[in-house]
């Protein structure tokens, strides 16, 4: 419409600011970025050779962006605003893209479900009162209920891909140093990677290629040059996929009747698919709720109401001060975890649990190793249900909401890639299966992707919204 | 944390011990720590002086500033 000049770039950020606020009761977004997004997009001519040009985008609120608000959902940071930009926004606003807005999540990235965020839940816009996944669920929730057409998200165990899933959407998590961290506020360090959430696997690669690309500002950032996999979006070789045998009988009988429809699909378009065992995968979940936790507490202690964010007003001392500005400015999940990292990391503890996950976590990089000699990718659920009512997990026992994270959260110990994409409905809510593969495969993963939709409309449907007017 | 806090998270912090105890059972011993997915060595960087102090820009964030300091109760009598 752009090209066609149907609608002009400040038109296009000015309708999806209006979005934004009709849909306001979704509570996906923290900030709306109205007078600079407009002001931007009057100044922008609309690049024909460039994809992402004029194109609303939203943010998560853990990438930092100058004088913006940036909250990581937590009352630490209530009112912070950086003086800088993340690399991964810079990358996104040089191509083109406009901030339109900052999206909810859970506080610090911690959770499944978007319920720990200080500003409240967000709601799935395919059935209110329902989460949208987490921890990227305001990502989620703004490119299905159609505001933004696209959104960063991070994924330190599934924050990309286990939203994506319940809202219908594609969500990528790219090999871990693929995109730069710098400006994105840490939770765990060595797990965590940003990432594109939108409706299909070619929009997804569009992003990617823009997000992507060596940053001298972190040291973790690969040697590479940007990635050029919309170039190749359309080749379609017919790979082997790989069925992980240990997760055989993990989901419910209408769970696993979407994704043998997956499966049959890709069967139809010549995949051939292959059983293949990863050993070690179940202890994928208690690996991560080690390392996890013991790098968010080291991350975290930065958060001390002296330099920024948050200072508790009744303080008598310095001990006071950090005490009471730690105690009233993080949320109950965000303490839990700081309390398992600061136990796990402990003398007497270390090697007993933080060195323990440090060794299983190889053990889990090498099964995927040997796995990707027998199949070039590996299938699986994204996750173990649909969308669920919000309080109704994890209230009593939270490993509950964890095991949420069942099938996503190995890819990230081993640092190498996956993507969710939609497939059958369930009991007419959203379900995704997963494709993982080797470090540095974006290219086969959204071909594959791509090639899928091409033959499926289950990313075509979108929600009624109805309910959020 | 209050007294009920308190006792809720450590129930809870049972819960999730006791599911990460299920790591005890793998063995291994000749197996190498997996700290990182990228296992390179440290960047050396150029030795090139930049100019990217923000000092004025990250005091204007702090809760109590005063000159070129963040300021915090008194810690010396």
């Amino acid at each position: 419409m752009l090209a066609n000049k149907e609608i002009t770039p400040s038109e296009l950020t000015e309708e999806s600011i209006s979005l934004a606020k009709r849909y306001a009761s979704l509570n996906c977004f923290n900030v709306i970025n109205e007078e600079a997004a407009i002001a931007q997009s009057r100044n922008l001519s609309f690049d024909s050779n460039n994809l992402l040009s004029c194109i609303p985008i939203a943010h998560k609120d853990l990438f930092c962006i100058k004088d913006l608000e940036t909250t990581c959902s937590s009352k630490i940071l209530e009112g912070y605003k950086p003086p800088y930009t993340a690399t991964v926004v810079k990358n996104l606003e040089n191509a083109g893209c406009i901030t339109i807005a900052k999206t909810n999540m859970d506080e610090f990235a911690m959770g499944s479900s978007n319920e720990t965020s200080y500003f409240g839940n967000v709601h799935n816009p395919w059935l209110k009162n329902h989460v949208p996944g987490g921890s990227s669920g305001g990502a989620a929730a703004s490119v299905a209920s159609g505001i933004v057409p696209l959104a960063t998200g991070t994924d330190t165990g599934g924050s990309i891909r286990q939203p994506a899933a319940l809202c219908n959407l594609t969500g990528l998590k790219p090999t871990y140093g693929r995109i730069s961290r710098w400006g994105m506020i840490a939770f765990a360090s060595s797990l965590d990677q940003a990432g594109p959430i939108a409706h299909t696997a070619k929009d997804c690669a569009i992003a990617l290629d823009a997000m992507t690309g060596h940053d001298s500002k972190d040291s973790t950032s690969l040697h590479l040059g940007k990635t050029t996999t919309l170039e190749t979006l359309e080749k379609h070789t017919s790979l082997t996929l790989g069925i992980v045998k240990e997760f055989n009988g993990q989901l419910s009988a209408e769970m696993e009747l979407a994704f043998q429809k997956s499966i049959m699909t890709y069967q139809s378009l010549g995949y051939k698919i292959k059983e293949i065992t990863l050993p070690n995968i179940k202890y994928s979940v208690p690996t991560y709720y080690v390392i996890a936790p013991a790098e968010c507490s080291s991350n975290l202690s930065r958060f001390d109401g002296v330099r920024f964010g948050f200072r508790s007003k009744n303080i008598q001392n310095l001990e006071d001060l950090y005490v009471k500005s730690r105690s009233e400015g993080f949320g109950n999940e965000v303490k839990r975890r700081i309390l398992i990292g600061t136990y796990v990391l402990s003398a007497g503890y270390y090697d007993a649990y933080y060195k323990k996950a440090q060794q299983v976590r190889r053990l889990i990089a090498e099964d995927f190793n040997s796995a990707f000699k027998e199949c070039d990718l590996i299938l699986t659920p994204t996750s173990p249900g649909t969308t669920f009512a919000f309080d109704s997990k994890g209230s009593k026992d939270p490993t509950e909401l964890y095991l949420e994270d069942l099938f996503t959260i190995a890819a990230n110990l081993a640092g190498i890639p996956a993507i969710s994409v939609p497939q059958a409905f369930v009991n007419n809510l959203p379900s995704g299966h997963q494709l993982i593969g080797p470090h540095l495969s974006e290219s086969a993963i959204l071909q594959t992707a791509h090639h899928f939709q091409l033959n499926s409309d289950w990313h075509l449907k979108s929600p009624s919204m109805e309910s959020f007017l | 944390m209050d007294q009920n806090s308190a006792q809720k998270i450590e129930s809870d912090l049972d819960v999730i011990l006791s599911m990460i105890d299920e790591l005890q059972e793998v063995d291994t011993s000749k197996i190498e720590p997996m700290f990182s997915p990228i296992e390179q060595t440290a960047i050396v960087y150029d030795d090139v002086i930049s100019s990217d102090n923000l000092k004025e820009d990250f005091l204007t964030q702090a809760p109590n500033s005063d000159n070129n300091f963040f300021k915090v109760p008194k810690v010396v009598e």
